[in-house]
């Protein structure tokens, strides 16, 4: 044989190799690949249906000649408080304005000042009056109450408009958010089943004898680890551009910043609750022999998941309540609840960063301390083995 | 030089291996015998750094194995392992890569260990599709694949028809002759007489014997002297100075001589009864040599 000589490989290049294989055998996987299609079309469907079913709302687009931006925000806010979506087109004068309802760009057109005439091509319809007469008239009830020397009761002007604007931005990133803890957690259960099937393929057809006469358990473990874990990234991140372009194109969201910055959000808990399911699903399977003993033995990691999963979802309308602020500390938890309280807006930045550096200790503990059970329990097999005594028998 | 050195473990308060040690010489086969459960798995699995020795260590040209020179040794576990849904032909070349081999070298030199073991055709089905036997050439090109300098093989026969076996002996035997030692472990006696150098016989975690099969006959044979006297009708051989007897059946005896014993008073002796049929020193097959050995109580008067 003429083949060079072997050398020495490195940790990193032996990590390498076992994630390479991991990434190699999922991607080849009709399981694998059915399981991230459908996942895409779910999410389409969801913002299609999100388009459809936010339909049946109404959408005005009302031009503005004059005004300020008090009467802009005044008159999406009386829109939303009738249901109907209001976009406000600001125009330079009437002549734009007649241009603008007769070419049908806008359902009606608002001249402010002293006298408002409202330009409409046929009639104005009950809504598109409603709407403007609403506006109009809180705008000038409570500039009559300034002139009247009230200056005390502009409250509703402010209280109304700013409130109610922060309020919509709050809650389309929440519905984001939520859309992101369900991806999340779909995606942890998801990889966490890939991650510890793999596991117990390795311990039932006995390779795993061969794989740690040339690696140490914990190499092997993170190749696992890594290996999948890029492709999760990448199918969360496929998701999330998926998402994000969907839902630009039907215009369903008005601020697309926020989204991205809660699909960013979403996506940086995802690795960081990743990191530590799939440790803590491959230490347990590391347990078992068989894959029919795999659920038992998930179960309690699994429940974790779930549970962290409804905080996740209940915080969605408690954001700052004491369960969500409790659980968004909780390593394990906080992946799947802290991204809903920072989408609403309700969390602190020391908060955030102590959640993180706790999830950081916690993925810390979970692999020096699975590693241990993980090398104790891999030759062993036949029946359920006891934590304890993995721990015992690491490399014994 | 292989060399196990005095290799003690034990599970809880189960004591497994009592002091193991043994030697094998570059390009010699060492056959390692001994029943279920006397420490054959455990004593390899300590060489290949998958279970810690209480004690003791096995060395390879005088430096203990580690996870490095480990990388140099072709290992065959007692339970096969394979990826049942990976492909044959990247699951060997895998363990090339895990040895050490650059990705081109692996794939190179899986192929070339395929063809040579007939499974040059069944490259790119998946192991789980492949026969036992055949699945049993792919762990041994798994285990060659990247040219060992030692070979440390559990049980690599059993499953095999007598032509697998005969190819897998061939391959064995080629790696030897090339200056690898070969350390596997059988219960197929025969065939470990048939090709080992050197035999290790492991019982109640002890080395009861070890040497070439002839020297283990020979210490046998040397105190084993059976004797047909048909026509005996009493106990006539114990009178003899030095000499036990071991069993006597119809005429039929087998006679255990002390050192010193002389084996042509014995003869007298037995002339004295009438016919002799049959007087001849004891050649026993390992088989048998591996009966006494691991039967004995005391392992301590066949200990080499």
């Amino acid at each position: 044989m003429t083949a060079p000589a072997p050398h020495e490989p490195s940790s990193a290049s032996l990590v390498r190799l076992v994630a390479a294989r991991e990434v190699a055998t999922r991607i080849r996987d009709k399981g694998f690949i059915i399981s991230s299609v459908v996942i895409l079309l779910v999410i389409v469907a969801a913002v299609v249906i999100q388009v459809v079913t936010g339909s049946g709302d109404e959408e005005s687009r009302v031009g503005l000649v004059g005004g300020d931006g008090s009467l802009v925000t005044a008159l999406e806010a009386q829109g939303e408080a009738l249901d109907v979506d209001v976009e406000v087109v600001e125009l330079d004068d009437e002549a734009a304005a007649r241009t603008a309802v007769d070419d049908e760009d806008v359902d009606g057109a608002l001249l402010a000042g002293a006298d408002p005439e409202l330009l409409v091509r046929e009639s104005a319809g009950g809504t598109l009056e409603a709407i403007v007469q609403g506006a109009v008239g809180q705008l000038a009830v409570a500039e009559q109450l300034t002139e009247a020397g009230l200056t005390g009761l502009d409250v509703p002007e402010v209280a109304v408009t700013a409130l109610d604007a922060d309020a919509a931005a709050d809650e389309q990133r929440v519905v984001a958010a939520i859309f992101g803890v369900v991806i999340l957690y779909s995606l942890l259960i998801l990889f966490g089943q890939f991650i510890a099937q793999g596991v117990v393929e390795e311990k039932s057809s006995r390779v795993v004898e061969l794989l740690l006469a040339t690696m140490r358990p914990w190499q092997l473990l993170a190749g696992k680890i890594l290996g999948l874990g890029v492709l999760a990234l990448g199918q969360i991140v496929a998701i999330g551009v998926v998402a994000v372009v969907a839902a630009l194109a039907f215009d369903i969201v008005e601020v697309p910043g926020d989204l991205i910055s809660t699909v960013a959000i979403v996506i940086a808990w995802f690795v960081l609750g990743y990191a530590w399911y799939a440790a803590v699903f491959a230490v347990a399977a590391s347990l078992v022999s068989r894959q029919e003993d795999l659920a038992t033995v998930l179960m309690p990691t699994s429940m974790v998941l779930i549970v962290a999963f409804f905080i996740g979802i209940q915080a969605a309308s408690d954001p700052g309540g004491l369960l969500a602020t409790v659980t968004s500390l909780v390593p394990g938890l906080s992946p799947l609840v802290m991204p809903v309280r920072q989408a609403a807006g309700e969390v602190a930045p020391w908060e955030i960063a102590l959640a993180v550096v706790l999830m950081v200790l916690a993925i810390g503990l979970v692999v020096r301390l699975g590693g241990r059970i993980y090398s104790g329990a891999l030759l062993r097999t036949g029946g359920k083995i006891k934590m304890r005594e993995a721990l015992a028998a690491d490399r014994a | 030089m292989l060399e196990f050195d005095g290799l003690h473990k034990s599970f809880g308060d189960v004591r497994v291996l009592e002091g193991v040690g043994f030697t094998v010489a570059p390009g010699s086969m060492f056959g390692f015998c001994g029943s279920n459960g006397a420490g054959k798995t455990t004593t390899m699995r300590i060489a290949m750094g998958l279970v810690r020795a209480d004690a003791g260590e096995v060395r390879w040209n005088g430096r203990p194995l580690d996870q490095a020179s480990r990388r140099r040794v072709g290992y065959m576990p007692e339970e096969r392992g394979l990826y049942p849904k990976m492909k044959v032909g990247e699951q060997v070349a895998y363990f090339a890569r895990l040895h050490g081999l650059g990705a081109a070298a692996a794939a190179t030199a899986a192929d070339e260990w395929l063809e040579r073991l007939g499974l040059g055709a069944r490259r790119g089905d998946a192991v789980e599709k492949l026969s036992l036997g055949n699945q049993q050439r792919v762990q041994l090109a798994a285990a060659l694949v990247s040219r060992p300098e030692v070979l440390i093989l559990d049980e690599p026969f059993s499953g095999l028809d007598p032509i697998g076996v005969d190819s897998l002996a061939e391959a064995l035997l080629g790696q030897a002759r090339a200056g690898v030692p070969v350390v596997f472990s059988s219960h197929q006696l025969d065939l470990v007489e048939r090709l080992c150098d050197s035999v290790g016989i492991l019982a109640r975690g002890r080395m009861v014997a070890t040497g070439t099969v002839d020297e283990l006959r020979h210490r046998e044979s040397g105190r084993l002297l059976r004797v047909v006297v048909p026509d005996a009708d009493a106990p006539w051989a114990s009178s003899v100075p030095g000499v036990r007897v071991v069993s006597e059946r119809a005429g039929d005896t087998v006679l255990e001589l002390a050192d010193g014993a002389d084996d042509q008073a014995v003869l007298a002796a037995a002339l004295r009864t009438g016919r002799v049929t049959h007087f001849a020193w004891q050649q026993p097959s390992l088989v048998e040599l591996f009966r006494e050995a691991v039967a004995a109580p005391a392992p301590a008067e066949v200990a080499a």
